[in-house]
């Protein structure tokens, strides 16, 4: 709609036009007084613009709705929206790098890799870190960890929360000025508490579990991660219909991508290392098949190499491909320095 | 469905009867959890197994689970000797804990496995036993002596054993987890080592856990049963066993005399609650202990 269809008067309107403004759209993001600033009139007058305008405009959505579907977004508006969420650190700043800032939300992102390489020590460190108030530009949310495998210690998860708040105050003193009464009031208790423990024992478990999330949520809105730990284990046995273990599998993707979405949080699924047998030779894939890899948003493979442990980011659409070393240390998953030998607990 | 809250569920821990080992294994054996020990034969297994089922035996105060234990062993014959020469020294070394006409190995069932399938079998019948048990001590630990014995001989060598084998590792593994779970148990499990062949790379090379390669006896090895299998427990733990030429003697008519000395280690291969580490250890009369250097 055009501004000389405008209910004002025609000297507004010929001081609009003249000013620039052609059409109501551009009239839409204006406050009275730059508008009154512009065309030098009275603010009141200005705002009686405003008024007609954005009645009009009302009248138009009403008539001829501009989004087709509820919901729809420009990409010019998902990229904002985008840019504004906040990270989930995985306290290594070389992996943060390669994934573009940590674990994204609203994203499945699938990490996997062979026993002892670090799975359920980065899955803890997730469930932790997202709890990282804002102040210190974390989430401030809280975490729902799935363990179908029974790795997970408590007394290990008490060990990386501890290190992240002494990490903390230690952030705290170098930012004194910035934050002044940002007081660290978290304890340990206060972190292990905030995380959402499930241990699951057999894969309809698992699913009615996953089924049971979308409710869970909705009655603890400020859960940010959901940590499946791992989501293969309880899939490579008793399946004789392997069809029909990718149906499952593929639906329990789909309602996993759907609750990120919806609650804009982010969804990490631990998966096992394999073996594949192809034409002959021997190779080292992640658990579950080729239909199984299509699921996820990210697939994030950890690996040897020598004697370091490395992350690659094998499948993403928004990161480039890249490797990056970390280490697991007494503290949790921090950058690899060779010169800084791993701090041994003993 | 409810989430479990965290700061109730601190594992509880099976001391192994030795404090080093208890130091660098963070207590002993978790509960709720499967440990497997992989070990080439003669290196001490089923010493810890055996050494295990009594200390479960002692009160929660002293590090044990005051329990008693399900010894499942596929290797023959069990060795009883050895059991209760043990049992005399445990018992004389936690005297004031048990009466005076008590015997621990009352409180170890033993049962043998001959086959994959029957091991399945016995897990099933396990559920109810543990739920009935007649004696007032609970089970809360169970022993799998070996595991890799009966799967390396059942199976040939195809794609489809091998995944009818891999199917079968899961299936079980999640029953001990289930049971480990249920009852919170200590699981232990032992398995056998293959040597490995030609150049380290491609599968054979492939690297599971803190070390490189394991080595023992001066060979590489490598954990039998393969990676589906160590995806199946939560922590690896690897028994090395070393000859060592401690001195040498001449004399003129038996020829030439060696002192040998047998050098065992303990290596955490991966924990989820472990760093990478590493103890000496001896075997006696009266058990497995660590040494400390």
């Amino acid at each position: 709609m055009e501004i000389w269809r405008l209910p004002i008067s025609a000297s507004q309107r010929g001081k609009l036009i003249s000013a620039g403004y052609t059409s109501l759209s551009s009239l839409s993001s204006l406050s009275p007084s730059d508008l009154a600033r512009e065309l030098k009139v009275s603010e009141a007058e200005a705002m009686g613009i405003l008024k007609a305008a954005s009645h009009s405009r009302g009248a138009e959505t009403s008539n001829a709705s501009c989004s087709i579907l509820d919901g729809a977004q420009s990409a010019w508006d998902m990229l904002h929206d985008e840019e504004s969420l906040i990270h989930i650190t995985t306290s290594s700043a070389d992996l943060d790098n390669i994934l573009g800032g940590g674990i994204h939300c609203k994203e499945v992102t699938e990490i996997g890799g062979v026993p002892g390489i670090g799975k359920t020590q980065l899955g803890m460190q997730i469930a932790v870190n997202v709890q990282i108030p804002h102040d210190f530009g974390g989430l401030s949310g809280k975490a729902i960890y799935i363990d179908t495998e029974g790795s997970f210690m408590v007394e290990r998860a008490f060990q990386i929360a501890e290190a992240c708040i002494e990490d903390m105050s230690e952030y705290n003193r170098f930012l004194r000025k910035d934050f002044q009464e940002c007081k660290i009031n978290m304890k340990p208790e206060d972190i292990l508490e905030n995380i959402f423990y499930f241990r699951i024992c057999s894969y309809t478990e698992q699913i009615a579990l996953i089924n049971y999330l979308d409710k869970f949520i909705s009655e603890h809105k400020d859960v940010k991660v959901v940590v499946v730990d791992s989501v293969t284990f309880h899939f490579r046995q008793d399946f004789d219909d392997m069809a029909l273990r990718t149906r499952v599998l593929s639906g329990m993707a789909l309602k996993l991508m759907n609750l990120a979405k919806k609650f804009s949080l982010a969804v990490v699924l631990l998966n096992q290392a394999t073996i594949k047998h192809t034409e002959g030779s021997f190779q080292l894939a992640l658990a579950l098949g080729d239909s199984w890899s299509h699921t996820c948003t990210n697939r994030i493979v950890l690996y040897w190499n020598g004697n370091e442990r490395y992350a690659y980011i094998d499948k993403s659409p928004s990161l480039r491909s890249a490797s990056a070393a970390y280490s697991v240390t007494a503290r949790g998953i921090r950058n690899s320095s060779s010169s800084c030998k791993r701090i041994k607990m003993m | 469905m409810m989430p479990q809250s965290l700061l109730q569920l601190a594992s509880q821990k099976c001391t192994t009867g030795c404090p080093i080992l208890d130091r660098l294994l963070g207590g002993g054996i978790p509960c709720d959890s499967v440990t497997e020990i992989v070990a080439e034969s003669g290196s001490g297994k089923t010493q810890i197994c055996l050494q295990l089922s009594l200390h479960a035996q002692l009160p929660v105060s002293r590090g044990g689970l005051a329990a008693s234990s399900l010894y499942l062993h596929t290797e023959f014959p069990f060795p009883f000797r050895r059991l209760h020469q043990l049992c005399l020294s445990f018992r004389s070394s936690n005297a004031r804990h048990f009466p005076i006409n008590d015997n621990p190995c009352d409180r170890i069932f033993v049962q043998s496995v001959h086959s994959a399938d029957h091991l399945l079998e016995i897990m099933s019948k396990t559920e109810p036993f543990i739920e009935n048990s007649i004696t007032q001590v609970p089970v809360r630990l169970i022993v799998i002596d070996s595991i890799a014995a009966v799967f390396r001989s059942e199976f040939d060598n195809t794609p489809v054993e091998l995944k009818r084998r891999s199917s079968l590792f899961f299936k079980i593994s999640s029953k001990l987890k289930a049971l480990a779970k249920r009852f919170n148990l200590a699981v232990l499990v032992t398995n056998q080592v293959v040597d490995l062949m030609g150049p380290n790379e491609g599968i054979n090379g492939l690297r599971i856990g803190n070390l490189g390669c394991l080595y023992t006896s001066g060979r590489r090895v490598s954990p039998a049963l393969g990676l589906a299998w160590a995806n199946c427990v939560n922590s690896r733990l690897f028994l090395s066993r070393n000859e060592e030429v401690i001195g040498e003697e001449n004399e003129k008519s038996n020829g030439d005399f060696v002192f040998k000395k047998t050098r065992r280690k303990l290596y955490v291969v991966y924990a989820p609650h472990l760093p990478d580490s590493s103890c000496e250890f001896e075997i006696t009369r009266e058990g497995l202990f660590g040494v400390e250097r």
